[in-house]
C-alpha cells in the first residue's frame, strides 16, 4: 500500500472529516505526519485483558470492586467495565513499580480490616453493594482509599494502551474525543460570537 | 541536525549552558555575529515526532520532565526544618532537553508592564522582603519584547487591553480563535465593567514562517508540540543558531562545573557526556542559562579556593530570592457544551488588577484567564471539591466535564532573601553531584493577593451564568515550574549576581540570563521577558566580544 494512504486514512479517521478544505490545503503535510504518530499510542498497544501482572485473583476483584463504588456503572459504562482494575495491575507492574509493595501491603490492611467489620464475610467483594457503599464512607479519609481513588481515576482516562479505559468508556465518560485536529466553533457559546469589541481608547 | 561540530581541543567563543528559553536566544545572537557557540544541553534532542498525547505519560509520569530517581531534589519550607526528598512533581519543575521547558509550557506571552521594573520605587519598601527596582525600564526591553513576538512568533491582538504597555509593533498574527471559555469569560468580565482581551500566545494561528498554523488539537500544556506551532525555542531560536554555522547543539552533556583560572577569569566547563564520561571544554566566556534553580545551582558547584562560596557569589545572592508566583484557580459548570479539550489552553485573559493597591491592605497585581485546564484525567483527579470525589456525585460530574472550565490567577511573589536553592549537604544526583535543595514559604501577601484574585475570578464566572463555581483551596506553594530571582540583576555588586547586561560583577567573562536574572516575580507568564531579556543580553554580550571587552 502506498505510505500516502496510510497517512491520509489515518488522518481522516482522524479529523472525523470535519475540517474545511481550505485549512487542509493550507496544513496538509503536516498535519498527516503530525496525526499519523499522534495516534500511534491509542491504535497500537491495546491493553492487555487477558492476565494480571500483581495481583492474585481475589486482590483484584476487591480492587475492582472498590473501583466499581468510585466510578459506578449503570446506565453507562463505569470503572469496572472500563477494565480498571487492569491498569491499576499493570501501572504496579510498570511505571510505578516503585510505588507497587506500598500499594499492596496497602489493600491488604484494607482486606483485613474490612474481614474484622464484616464477620462471616471475607472478601470485600463479597459484600452487598450497599454494604461495599457504607464501608468505603467509613474508611474515604484513608490513605489506601485516597490511592485508590485517584488510580481509578487516571486509570479510567488514562490512554487504553495502559490496560484501563477499555473501548474508551472513560473518554465516553468525559465527552472526551481522541482526535487529532479541530476547527471552530469548539463549543456552544464561541459559536455565535460576535467577534471582539475595542474599548474607547483611554489616552484619546 | 544542522550546525557545526567543535573538536574536542578546539577553545570556543562561548559555552552556552542549557537550549531553553534563555539559551536558544543567546546562542541565535552569538552565532549570527559570527561568534563561535557551543550550547550544551543535559537533555536528549527530541523532535516533533517524539511528542504525544499521551496524558499518562506527560501528567503522571513526568514524561519530559526532569526525573526525580536520577536528578533527585529536597524541599523544605524554611531552614529551620529538615528538606525532605520530593516524590511526584519536582519542586523546581522543568524539561530537561533542547528547547527546554519551552517545549511544555502553556504558551501565555504577556509582555510584563512599565510597573514591573520601577514598583519598588513608585510603592516604596516592604519590609522584611528585597523587593527592588529592575536596572532597566520597560522602554529599555520594549524593543526585545517585539524582537521575541516577531523572531520567535506570538499571536495577539495589539492595543486590545487598555493597561497594556506602549509597544513599537503589532503582534505579527492575529490573535488564536476565541474558544468558549474565552466568550463565557468574556461576558462576564465586560458585564462587571472590566477589560478582557484576547491572550498573547506564542502560538502560531496562521502559518508562520517555516512552521503551520495550530491544529487546535487541544495538548498545550505540558506537552510537546507535535505541529510544531508553539513557538518553542526547538522550532524558532535553536534552529536559527544552527543555521549559521556557527553554533552547535551538543545534547546529553550536563554540565558540572565552571572553572576558573588563576586571573580569576572563566577557562571553560567540565561536563559529563552521554556516556557520564566527564570532558573539559574551553572558552573565552561562559553564557550560563540553565534556568532559575539549575543556573544557581551551577555557579554554587563551582566554587573553588578562589571562590569558596560559589563563583559569582560575593553578594551571597547566588540562589536566594527565589519566587515561583502564584497561582489559583476557579472551576465552574455551565449549561451547554464549552468541550474545553480542545484548541489551546487560554483564548481569554483579563489586567483590571495588574497594578498593586495599597487600598487592599496587602501587596499584590497580577492577572486573570480563562482556560481549560489540563485534560481530561488531571482535571478529574484534581477538580472535584469534597461531596463529588467519589460514587455517583464523581460520575455526574465527569459526565458535565464538556460543560466545564476554569479561570486561572497568575500573581506576584515577594522576593525573600531566604527563598532559596541551594546544594542539599547529603543528597547526591546520578552523577555525584549535590542535588538541589529548594527552601520556600509564600510570602502572606502573595497568598492574600492570590485569594483576592480569585475572588474576582468567582465573580467573573458567577456574571457569565455559570450554574455552579468552585474554588480549589489556595495553598503554600511547594514547588513551580516558573524559576526566578535566583541571581538578580542590579547596578549594586553588594545587592546582585550580574550588571545590567548579564555580566556577573566578579567574573568579567561569565554571564548568567535566564529567570535567575528577575528581580521582581511579574505577575506570571515569565517566558516572554526570558526571551526578550535573552535578545537584549545577547546583543550587548556580542558588542562586548567584538569591542574586546570580554
Amino acid at each position: 500500500m502506498d505510505p500516502g494512504d496510510v497517512s491520509r486514512r489515518r488522518f481522516l479517521q482522524a479529523s472525523g472529516g470535519s475540517l474545511g478544505f481550505a485549512w487542509l490545503a493550507a496544513n496538509w503535510p503536516q498535519v498527516t505526519a503530525a496525526a499519523e504518530h499522534a495516534h500511534a499510542a491509542s491504535l497500537a498497544d491495546p491493553g492487555d485483558h487477558s492476565r494480571l501482572r500483581l495481583l492474585s485473583a481475589t486482590q483484584a476483584r476487591d480492587i475492582e470492586a472498590i473501583t466499581a463504588q468510585i466510578v459506578p456503572g449503570g446506565d453507562t459504562p463505569g470503572a469496572r467495565e472500563a477494565a480498571v482494575v487492569y491498569f491499576i495491575d499493570q501501572v504496579h507492574a510498570g511505571a510505578w513499580a516503585s510505588g507497587a509493595k506500598q500499594f499492596l501491603d496497602g489493600l491488604e490492611d484494607f482486606r483485613a480490616r474490612c474481614a474484622r467489620h464484616h464477620p462471616g464475610t471475607r472478601h470485600f467483594a463479597d459484600l452487598p453493594e450497599a454494604e461495599q457503599l457504607a464501608y468505603l464512607q467509613h474508611v474515604e479519609r484513608t490513605p489506601f482509599f485516597e490511592q485508590v481513588r485517584f488510580l481509578t481515576i487516571v486509570g479510567l482516562l488514562a490512554s487504553p494502551r495502559y490496560g484501563g479505559n477499555r473501548r474508551k468508556y472513560g473518554w465516553k465518560l468525559v465527552g472526551f474525543v481522541d482526535q487529532h485536529a479541530w476547527q471552530p466553533p469548539f463549543g456552544h457559546y464561541d459559536a455565535g460570537y460576535a467577534g471582539f469589541a475595542p474599548y474607547p481608547d483611554p489616552r484619546a | 541536525m544542522t550546525g557545526r561540530t567543535f573538536g574536542p581541543n578546539e577553545t570556543v567563543d562561548f559555552v552556552v549552558v542549557g537550549s531553553g528559553a534563555a539559551g536558544g536566544v543567546v546562542a541565535s545572537e552569538l552565532s549570527r555575529a559570527g561568534l563561535s557557540v557551543l550550547v550544551l544541553e543535559q537533555g536528549p534532542r527530541r523532535s516533533a515526532a517524539d511528542f504525544s498525547h499521551d496524558e499518562f505519560d506527560t501528567w503522571f509520569d513526568l514524561g519530559l520532565s526532569n526525573a526525580l530517581d536520577t536528578n533527585p531534589q529536597t524541599f523544605r519550607a524554611s531552614a529551620s526544618e529538615a528538606a525532605r526528598r520530593v516524590v511526584d512533581l519536582p519542586a523546581a519543575w522543568y524539561a530537561p532537553m533542547v528547547g527546554g521547558s519551552s517545549n511544555h509550557f502553556t504558551a501565555n506571552f504577556w509582555r510584563f508592564h512599565e510597573v514591573d521594573f520601577d514598583e519598588r520605587s513608585r510603592l516604596g519598601a516592604i519590609p522584611g522582603t528585597t523587593f527592588e527596582d529592575w536596572p532597566i525600564t520597560y522602554a529599555e526591553l520594549e524593543p526585545y519584547y517585539t524582537r521575541v513576538e516577531w523572531d520567535v512568533g506570538v499571536s495577539g491582538l495589539a492595543g486590545a487591553s487598555p493597561f497594556d504597555p506602549p509597544r513599537s509593533k503589532p503582534y505579527p498574527m492575529p490573535p488564536l480563535p476565541v474558544k468558549s471559555s474565552g466568550v463565557l469569560f468574556e461576558r462576564g468580565a465586560r458585564k462587571l465593567g472590566l477589560h478582557p482581551f484576547p491572550a498573547p500566545m506564542a502560538i502560531t494561528s496562521v502559518p508562520y514562517h517555516d512552521r503551520p498554523a495550530c491544529a487546535h488539537c487541544g495538548f498545550c500544556i505540558g506537552y510537546g508540540c507535535e505541529m510544531r506551532a508553539k513557538s518553542s525555542a526547538l522550532y524558532t531560536t535553536i534552529p536559527d543558531a544552527e543555521a549559521t554555522g556557527s553554533c552547535e547543539v551538543r545534547p546529553l552533556s550536563y554540565v558540572a562545573r565552571i572553572e576558573t583560572g588563576a586571573a580569576g577569569r572563566v577557562t571553560g566547563v567540565a561536563y559529563f557526556d552521554a556516556t557520564k564520561h566527564e570532558r573539559f571544554q574551553k572558552a573565552r566566556a561562559v553564557v550560563v542559562c540553565a534556568n532559575g534553580a539549575e543556573s544557581a545551582r551551577l555557579l554554587l558547584m563551582s566554587a573553588n579556593a578562589q571562590f569558596p562560596d560559589g563563583l559569582a557569589n560575593s553578594s551571597g545572592l547566588v540562589g536566594r530570592n527565589l519566587m515561583f508566583n502564584t497561582y489559583a484557580q476557579v472551576h465552574a459548570l455551565f449549561e451547554h457544551e464549552l468541550n474545553e479539550f480542545k484548541s489551546v489552553q487560554v483564548t481569554r485573559i483579563l489586567h483590571d488588577f495588574y497594578d498593586a493597591d495599597p487600598k487592599r491592605g496587602f501587596y499584590g497585581g497580577g492577572g486573570l484567564d480563562a482556560r481549560s485546564g489540563p485534560m481530561p484525567a488531571v482535571w478529574a483527579a484534581f477538580a472535584p471539591p469534597p461531596g463529588r470525589r467519589w460514587g455517583a456525585p464523581l460520575k455526574a460530574l465527569l459526565e458535565s466535564m464538556p460543560r466545564a472550565m476554569m479561570v486561572a490567577t497568575h500573581g506576584t511573589s515577594l522576593p525573600l532573601a531566604s527563598n532559596r536553592v541551594d546544594l542539599d549537604p547529603d543528597l547526591k544526583d546520578a552523577w555525584g553531584l549535590p542535588a538541589l535543595r529548594v527552601t520556600y514559604r509564600d510570602h502572606p501577601d502573595d497568598l492574600a493577593f492570590a485569594r483576592f484574585l480569585q475572588d474576582r475570578g468567582v465573580e467573573v464566572l458567577q456574571a457569565a451564568g455559570a450554574l455552579e463555581v468552585w474554588e480549589d483551596p489556595v495553598l503554600d506553594a511547594n514547588g513551580s515550574p516558573h524559576l526566578l530571582g535566583t541571581a538578580r540583576m542590579g547596578n549594586d555588586p553588594r545587592t546582585s549576581v550580574v550588571d545590567r547586561h548579564h555580566r556577573a560583577h566578579d567574573v568579567p567573562n561569565l554571564f548568567v540570563c535566564d529567570g535567575s536574572s528577575f528581580v521582581t516575580s511579574g505577575r506570571g507568564q515569565p517566558t516572554m521577558t526570558i526571551m526578550a531579556l535573552a535578545f537584549r543580553a545577547g546583543e550587548h554580550i556580542a558588542q562586548f566580544a567584538r569591542r574586546g571587552e570580554i
